[in-house]
């Protein structure tokens, strides 16, 4: 029975293809995520169905040629070429079709069944220009061209009813005809190859490959050939490839109407304007940090409304059931003072990662490599290991992931070095309640001011990273920069929705554990039980590191305690800052004048407050973040010390800033 | 000339390339080689340039610009 073959499509495609919301729209929820093996390239399967017809899809990671350069390529490379695989649905991005035609090429030489699925089709109509879509595929060797939207989730069908019937039949492999003596030393090299590895499948490639004298194929299928593999073609191969791709785009793409061409290029003369472009971004990340602080602020009082009701239920409800003192305890100054009270800062997490979202998914994000690359380079970086940093605004782990993109090693350290000084959401509550508390007037741009501090730091230490290691040349910035595009809907909802999911599931298992380790640690002591909080581990534990963190204005044993629970997750400071003080609903007005006062009666005022804020902004963010860089690292030695580091430089600004504000107030 | 002393808003050709064999390499396997049309679209005093090449435009950083050796280009 044929029907019983399920058919293994890999999908292939230059980076920014939309490639990825194509496989999304396919696969939707049916999907899993790994890492090829041995390597850090993250690797995505899922399953669908047509018409009965079991389908399985491998999404490779975006890569712009199949040569064997970076480690995405050679992955791409062996997938593609695995026999299992029947098809490979090539995704184009339409508008940019001369550069995403190369990738095409190459993969016909294979001589496998080739889907070509040509996305972003509105972005080309938009353009004033049109496709032929008759004639591309007779230039391609007769494969099938399925315009697709990926985003618009239209041509799926299509798609897959030409996966379906397409999966047999062989292509003609040549489809890009070189010069004369080109292909004469084509067919002699596939002779050869034919002899001595008579099981070889792709003769062609494999022949063009040795021609081009890629590594891993002169390692792979030697020959023994120096009359005709006298040298490397490669730069006449790829020439002639271009040449013919020229040919094919003149043919098959039309103007119809050029005056709407360049709107990228408008947008960008202001964006990546030599100088302003460096202000406008500040703008925008200023911009977008007051829309969390603001519009977060108004829907936070929902929440707080809420959070009230349930604690009194809460309370009112074990107290009927004739629970003991330590039940309702726990479950009311513990667990729900903990955890609902990170669940109040809600709003402010999903308006940042809402705009991050948004200028990510429009094109932004790529621009601001290119604005920073001069500032960068000159504390020896590439613009490119800017991003990281911004993505750390939202969260360190996935940031320190993001270093990936930089090609050298040594680059990539940096950057993680820098990166968790980006003050990332888990850290926003915590300046959020300390700013609100402290400089009632003046919030926003008390907050603010960490932000920058952290990016003062960061630069600061950049360029003593840079003068160290000095001599070493950072990799070099090379980078597209894809067309402005109207941010869609769904992909932001997919992206705000996980991030909100990791916040929400962090609530549910991180900081319900700290919260009610915390509470544990507060309430009971040597002899059990405890009435006199003084008694408690906490207590103990805490006055022991009283005299030391006095000197930074922090010499309160509660403090004490709420930064070491912190190590777990930073919103844990202000869950057992909470818990610590018994202060039930910590974000509304009650819950701050609570906490003020009780601060105030230790003598902790606003440089206290200014100083805990600067030791949270720069001490280790949490413990998930030291796994993921001893993860990316692959170096014990190298996160330890990182975390010694941190810990000083945060000890040692906030005693700088407590008894230099001190001087002043 | 090189890509570092071209005018915003110009088509030029490329030369030569001389890079680094990995960067080289990756700079053809993008469709940057002898003979290419390049449009300058702007370029910074640090010499960071953003060019347009076969439809798709591109960033690049100061010493990579550097490498690549450009002469003017007549539209027609």
């Amino acid at each position: 029975m044929k029907n019983e073959h399920i058919i293994q499509v890999a999908f292939v495609g230059n980076p920014n293809c939309g490639k990825t919301t194509l496989f999304n729209a396919l696969t939707g929820a049916n999907l899993k995520v790994a890492n090829w093996p041995g390597v850090t390239v993250e690797k995505k399967e899922g399953y669908t169905s047509y018409k009965g017809q079991k389908i399985n899809l491998v999404d490779l990671p975006g890569i712009y040629s199949l040569t064997s350069y970076s480690i995405e390529e050679k992955v791409s490379r062996r997938c593609v070429m695995e026999d299992n695989i029947d098809v490979i649905v090539n995704v184009v991005d339409a508008s940019s079709l001369e550069r995403n035609l190369y990738l095409t090429m190459q993969l016909l030489e294979l001589g496998k069944p080739v889907i070509l699925a040509m996305n972003m089709m509105d972005v080309v109509k938009e353009r004033g220009m049109e496709i032929d879509n008759h004639r591309l595929p007779e230039m391609l060797g007769h494969i099938p061209v399925v315009p697709v939207s990926a985003r618009k989730r239209m041509g799926l069908n299509v798609l897959l009813h030409a996966v379906k019937h397409h999966y047999e039949e062989d292509v003609e492999e040549k489809v890009v005809v070189y010069s004369d003596s080109l292909e004469q030393k084509i067919s002699s090299v596939e002779q050869r190859l034919h002899e001595k590895y008579p099981d070889l499948r792709y003769l062609r490639w494999t022949a063009v490959k040795l021609l081009e004298a890629d590594e891993e194929t002169l390692e792979e299928y030697s020959l023994d050939a120096p009359d005709i593999l006298d040298r490397s073609y490669e730069k006449e191969i790829i020439n002639q490839k271009y040449d013919y791709i020229e040919e094919v785009v003149e043919e098959v793409l039309f103007y119809k109407d050029s005056s709407k061409e360049g709107k990228t290029d408008k947008v960008d003369t202001l964006l990546t304007h030599p100088f302003w472009g460096v202000p406008v971004f500040l703008g925008i990340m200023a911009f977008v940090f007051f829309l969390t602080f603001t519009i977060g602020d108004a829907l936070k009082g929902v929440f707080e409304v809420g959070l009230d009701m349930l604690l009194n239920g809460a309370g009112a409800f074990l107290a009927g059931l004739n629970a003991s003192d330590w039940v309702i305890s726990l479950v009311v100054d513990g667990v729900i003072a903990g955890v609902g009270g990170i669940l109040t800062f809600l709003p402010n997490i999903f308006i940042l990662f809402l705009a991050l979202g948004i200028l990510e998914d429009s094109g932004y994000m790529a621009r601001v490599a290119y604005v920073m690359d001069g500032i960068m380079g000159r504390v020896g970086l590439s613009g490119k290991a800017f991003l990281p940093m911004v993505l750390g605004f939202g969260c360190t782990v996935p940031a320190v992931m993001a270093t990936r993109t930089l090609e050298k090693e040594a680059d990539r350290r940096r950057t993680m070095i820098l990166t968790p000084f980006m003050s990332c959401s888990a850290r926003l509550p915590i300046y959020v309640l300390f700013s609100s508390m402290f400089f009632p007037q003046h919030a926003a741009i008390a907050a603010f001011s960490l932000y920058v501090l952290g990016l003062l730091v960061a630069i600061v230490l950049a360029m003593i990273l840079g003068k160290i290691k000095r001599g070493e040349s950072a990799g070099s910035l090379l980078m597209e920069l894809p067309e402005y595009k109207m941010p869609n809907a769904r992909t932001i909802a997919i992206y705000v929705w996980e991030k909100v999911k990791d916040y929400l599931s962090k609530a549910g298992t991180t900081i319900f554990v700290a919260s009610i380790v915390i509470w544990f640690i507060l309430n009971f002591g040597i002899h059990g039980m405890v009435t006199d909080v003084q008694q408690s581990f906490g207590a103990v534990l805490g006055h022991w590191l009283e005299p030391v963190l006095a000197p930074a204005g922090l010499g309160l044993w509660q403090v004490a305690v709420a930064l070491i629970a912190g190590l777990s997750a930073k919103e844990v400071v202000v869950s057992s800052m909470a818990v610590l003080f018994g202060i039930s609903n910590i974000n509304s007005a009650a819950g701050m004048t609570g906490m003020s006062t009780a601060l105030g009666q230790f003598g902790f005022g606003a440089v206290n407050a200014y100083a805990l804020m600067v030791f949270c902004l720069l001490y280790t963010p949490c413990m998930a973040t030291i796994a993921t860089i001893k993860k990316e690292s692959n170096s014990w030695a190298f996160t330890l010390k990182l975390v010694v580091f941190q810990l000083l430089l945060a000890y040692v600004a906030a005693v700088v800033v407590f008894q230099v504000g001190s001087l002043i107030v | 000339m090189t890509l570092l002393n071209t005018q915003k808003g110009k088509w030029y050709q490329v030369r030569n390339i001389e890079e680094k064999e990995n960067v080289q390499r990756r700079l053809e396997a993008l469709g940057i080689l002898t003979g290419t049309r390049v449009l300058v679209l702007n370029q910074k005093k640090s010499g960071s340039t953003i060019i347009r090449v076969r439809g798709t435009r591109w960033a690049i950083g100061r010493d990579i610009a550097e490498g690549i050796v450009v002469e003017d280009y007549d539209e027609k």
